[in-house]
């Protein structure tokens, strides 16, 4: 094939990103050389010049991925859709504020998010790390090349064999896709880009992945500081700086999870901040492993024990975030997770990836660990260190059952391998399944977490403290059993174990509490510990109250009942039908479906929610507004986002579960439309018609009309007709207009609704001919008449009466310098009586004269003023009509419209979900202030 | 031996013993003939039938949607699914249903459906709008 010469393509920044792409790839193996070089030989003068080379080429790996990132943001910011990615990602009504979320939406954007982070951290450690930077940074290098590998987008042969190592962000769209548009060379002007999902659209896809990366890539840090203990043999030394990091880590990541959960929570219907997902529960597998490293580091540092362990579990906080990776990356996950990202064939680099590591750690540990120094003596039960020690041994537990059971997508995978025809299996019910063992972890870490603070490190004389740990522990079990017994009154805690969690949960809280006051004195280390573990307490206090009662309100047994059969199916009933205007009452709230408004692609509702006590006042009043996005063209929905009224004790979580076919599809909506049986009936001023339900009379013909979906340009024509509709059933009355308009040659009808009767209602086709009658078929008349001088026309006898300057007209807007008047006239018939009045404009703008016409639709009647006499006050008028019949309007009525003006809503009440978010947040709280104490 | 190494070892025998109670909770996708057989609750993998009627009237009943589907042997089967139709269901791909069998009919609570990513379609958007000269 020739070659095209494309128009408007911009190929530099596609150069200078792939180059920098390249550059960064190979310094950060110039780096991971470097840095391991100048780590062997430490002890020796090369120490300093490899350790030069290493930060040199640590920086330009640094800047280099920072240009590949910039130079991907100014393809988006740009709009240059002949890069794959910007097409991909961005569209040209994508607003600005969304483009951060656009650049990590795809896999090779998050991929430089996390180097980014990896980088910055990187930076940190090569200012303030002094003698652990070579180690650290070596292994931080080793795990930038896996990463940058995933956005090469090379391909290596060998012989028969190729292999695509990663996926390039600045590809071209023409180098991606092989379809004939680019056959043309204008394909361009051609291209617009898909976009970001819709879904992602807000502000939570702008904060939650950058601080979850954060958290991601500050896992490796204490894992490089694990490798550098083994690496170096300096099994003490490493335990202090570490930590910091830890902590940084801990918090970090654990805020990041958060966000996840409030993001499900607020944002999206899923109706509730945890599923058990695999890819929820493979973020959080290591971060029990660095709260486990974080407790066996803290007891390291204090009394020597327990160093393997702090090995161990930060060398498996990062192999399992390695994991974490692969799981939701590749693919395997497949229809378990609603996380996944989908296959880009890099399942081979990313399982790589996590084998490296994971013999990176078993081979930095088993050849490290074997001069750990173990301390001589046994720690006592009576000790702090002993109990710390089970506790992360729980963690660990914890952590491991998540891991077995989450993994399960992946043997079932290992074992197809070999058996193709193997069913896979799946957990039936994961919520359930992981519940009923988290369980028990979390009343283990409330007793010991409680009961543990009160003992001391390196306890060698127990009994003679003995005495007021014994009173401690004593009253803080007391006052918790009070406490849980009150809580019972709240919480339905039916089964016995949820009273013990509950139990170990408030028993967390006191203790810490007690300790708090009664042993800190103000030192930010030990209040820090506290202060996240009475988050741990509290945030078992909010799961248990959140989950055990969460409650649907909207279930009306009363508006469903009889729809219903069988018993077991009631609990899963979730959602109800409201209609407009039309109160239900559901558990306790009298819920109104008050309005709905439109802008942009969203529509949003108004729900209000009444409480009323037994005399009938309101006692509770709000109102909530939950909307849909739609897709953009098509009448398609793309994402429901809920509206949730907070209290301090409970949160009322609203959300629109569907909506009528008619308002979601609009071919559906035309068919439906197309299949009304409309009968048109002629209908004058005044007239009435009886239908089977109600009576409706026309009340009045407008010129120059307006409806809720017409937006009127000046040059239009339109009309409406006024009708007002009494029900038989009923006391009610209804106003509806509907209206036709003629722009140019396009006719518009907007009909109208009344959703209660089942009726609409709208000008037929054959209205044109009525309603919009040719100038030139009028056979206009002039005459010239004096004020108060009367006319004969046709059996009409029409009188000119006066001027009016303050004259006003349908289709007339005033404008400074305007000179405009009227002509009022009246109209009799041969006896004499006043069946019409008329008043045509006449104006003089900028020295030109115009005349707007004025029409008595009923009479038939046209009129124009056309000119005006100033010396005589002689007007000229213009009189015209069709023919002699009385006018009379086709409208078209349908009858049993099926209702469109409801929607389906799932309304669920949260008690004491603030606990939760309370507790999480002094968790994270109390992991920062650690870090900030342990800084030095 | 130490105390906390005999705690360790306790710990992970406890592991061991819930681990193989695991496969308790676990079963593989069913049939609709295996539903039908066990009577229990199970997962169902199948492909909605987009030639057979679907009926979503939530006038009536809100949590109510019926349709039908091919389950992993190829066999047809009618599914009643006690929660709302969900958004862009005619474009899933694969089904998976929990629930159990009511006579004929596979009753389900949850669904999971696999749908091709619907903004990463092999297929170019084309401006709709005039480009400006």
């Amino acid at each position: 094939m020739e070659d095209i010469q494309y128009i408007g393509e911009h190929l530099l920044p596609g150069q200078i990103g792939r180059l920098a792409i390249l550059l960064s790839f190979v310094t950060s193996i110039l780096a991971t050389v470097a840095y391991f070089l100048a780590t062997q030989k430490r002890d020796t003068p090369e120490f300093s010049g490899w350790r030069r080379i290493a930060r040199t080429a640590f920086i330009i790996h640094g800047l280099s991925t920072f240009m590949v990132i910039a130079t991907i943001f100014y393809v988006m910011i740009q709009q240059y859709f002949e890069y794959y990615y910007a097409y991909s990602h961005v569209s040209e009504d994508l607003p600005f504020k969304y483009i951060a979320s656009a650049f990590w939406e795809g896999q090779e954007g998050s991929f430089l998010l996390w180097m980014f982070w990896h980088i910055i951290l990187g930076f940190v450690l090569i200012r303030k790390a002094k003698e652990w930077e070579s180690p650290v940074l070596a292994t931080l290098s080793f795990i930038q090349i896996f990463i940058s590998s995933m956005i090469q987008g090379v391909y290596i042969g060998f012989g028969e064999w190729v292999y695509k190592l990663g996926s390039n962000p600045l590809l071209l769209l023409r180098d991606t896709m092989d379809i004939p548009i680019f056959a043309n060379a204008d394909y361009l002007s051609l291209v617009t880009g898909t976009g970001l999902n819709p879904l992602l659209q807000n502000y939570w896809m702008t904060i939650h992945p950058p601080t979850l990366f954060l958290g991601f890539a500050s896992t490796a840090i204490p894992f490089c500081y694990a490798v550098a203990g083994l690496w170096t043999g300096q099994h003490k030394a490493w335990l202090k700086p570490v930590l910091p990091w830890a902590l940084f880590s801990g918090g970090m990541l654990g805020t990041g999870i958060l966000m996840g959960g409030a993001w499900a929570y607020e944002a999206l219907s899923f109706g509730g901040y945890w599923a058990w997902d695999p890819v929820e529960n493979m973020s959080l597998v290591p971060w029990l492993f660095l709260l486990a490293g974080i407790h066996t580091n803290l007891i390291a540092k204090a009394t020597g024990q327990s160093i393997k362990s702090s090995y161990l579990f930060y060398l498996l906080t990062f192999v399992f975030i390695v994991y974490s990776t692969f799981l939701t990356r590749s693919g395997v996950l497949g229809d378990t997770s609603v996380h996944a990202f989908t296959e880009m064939g890099l399942e081979s680099q990313l399982l790589a990836f996590l084998l490296a590591f994971v013999f990176l750690s078993i081979g930095a540990y088993g050849w490290g660990s074997r001069d750990v120094p173990v301390p001589v003596k046994e720690e006592a039960t009576s000790s702090k260190e002993f109990w710390m020690f089970i506790g992360s041994l729980v963690f660990l537990f914890s952590a491991a059952l998540i891991t077995v059971s989450s993994s399960l997508p992946v043997y079932n995978k290992i074992i197809e391998l070999f058996d193709p025809l193997y069913v896979g299996s799946v957990i039936e019910d994961p919520v359930v399944h992981y519940n009923k063992y988290q369980l028990w972890i979390g009343i283990f870490i409330g007793l010991f977490s409680g009961a543990s603070q009160f003992l001391r490190f390196r306890e060698s004389n127990f009994s003679k403290h003995s005495h007021k740990f014994l009173i401690h522990l004593g009253g803080a079990i007391m006052v918790s059993a009070v406490i849980t017994w009150l809580a019972c009154t709240w919480i339905e805690a039916r089964a016995w174990q949820y009273k013990l969690l509950l139990f170990s949960g408030i028993f967390t809280v006191i203790t810490n509490l007690d300790y708090l006051i009664s042993f800190t004195k103000a030192n930010l280390k030990t209040a820090a510990s506290s202060v996240s573990h009475i988050g741990f307490g509290l945030m078992i206090v909010g799961i248990l109250a959140s989950g055990l009662n969460k409650k649907f309100i909207s279930n009306n047994q009363f508006a469903q009942q009889g729809l219903i059969k069988g018993f077991s199916e009631e609990q899963y009933k979730r959602n109800v039908v409201l209609i407009k205007g039309e109160p239900l009452f559901m558990n306790g709230y009298e819920v109104t479906y008050v309005k709905d408004t439109i802008w942009e692609n969203y529509r949003q509702f108004e729900v209000n929610y009444k409480q009323k006590d037994k005399k009938g006042k309101i006692i509770e009043e709000f109102d909530l507004y939950p909307n849909v996005l739609y897709e953009r063209k098509e009448n398609k929905i793309a994402a429901v986002n809920p509206s949730t009224q907070h209290y301090w004790n409970r949160d009322i979580f609203t959300h629109i579960a569907t909506l009528p076919l008619s308002e979601t599809d609009k071919e559906y909506a035309k068919s439906l439309e197309d299949s009304l049986n409309y009968v048109t009936h002629y209908m004058n001023v005044g007239d009435t018609l009886r239908q089977k339900d109600y009576i409706i009379i026309l009340e009045e013909m407008k010129e120059g009309a307006t409806h809720k979906d017409y937006d009127s340009q000046p040059n239009d024509l339109s009309y409406g007709a006024r009708f007002t509709v009494y029900p038989k059933k009923i006391n009610a009355r209804f106003e509806v207009e509907p209206v036709m308009a003629l722009r140019k040659t396009l006719l518009y009808t907007f009909s109208e609704a009344i959703p209660k009767l089942g009726m609409k209602i709208k000008f037929p086709n054959e209205a044109l001919d009525e309603l919009f009658v040719p100038e030139s078929e009028l056979g206009y008349e002039s005459f010239k008449l004096k004020r108060g001088q009367t006319v004969d026309y046709h059996n009409y006898k029409i009188q000119f009466n006066n001027f009016n300057v303050e004259a006003e007209h349908s289709a007339y807007e005033r404008e400074e310098g305007d000179v405009a008047v009227s002509a009022e006239m009246t109209i009799f018939d041969q006896q004499g009586t006043v069946v019409g009045k008329a008043a045509p404009l006449y104006l003089i703008r900028g020295k030109q004269p115009f005349n707007f016409k004025d029409e008595l639709f009923d009479l038939g009647l046209h009129f124009r003023f056309v000119k005006i006499d100033p010396q005589t006050e002689e007007v000229e008028v213009l009189i015209g009509r069709k023919d002699d019949k009385k006018r009379r309007v086709p409208i078209a009525i349908a009858n049993d419209v099926p209702r469109s003006d409801w929607i389906v809503l799932e309304a669920i009440l949260f008690p004491g979900i603030n606990f939760f978010w309370m507790g999480t947040i002094m968790m994270m709280l109390g992991l920062f202030m650690g870090m900030v104490a342990r800084r030095r | 031996m130490k105390k906390s190494h005999l705690i360790g070892i306790a710990i992970i025998a406890i592991a061991i013993g819930l681990l193989l109670s695991l496969s308790g909770d676990v079963s593989t996708y069913s049939n609709f003939e295996e539903a039908k057989a066990s009577g229990e609750r199970v997962k169902l993998v199948g492909q909605l039938m987009k030639d057979k009627p679907m009926n979503y009237n939530p006038a009536i009943d809100p949590n109510k949607f019926h349709f039908h589907i091919k389950d992993s042997k190829g066999v047809p089967g009618k599914v009643t699914l006690l929660t709302e139709k969900p958004q862009e269901f005619e474009r899933s791909e694969s089904i998976v249903l929990t629930g159990a069998m009511k006579g004929d009919v596979f009753v389900a609570t949850e669904m999971l459906m696999k749908c091709p990513s619907k903004y990463k379609d092999e297929e170019i958007i084309i401006r709709s709008k005039t480009k400006q000269i």
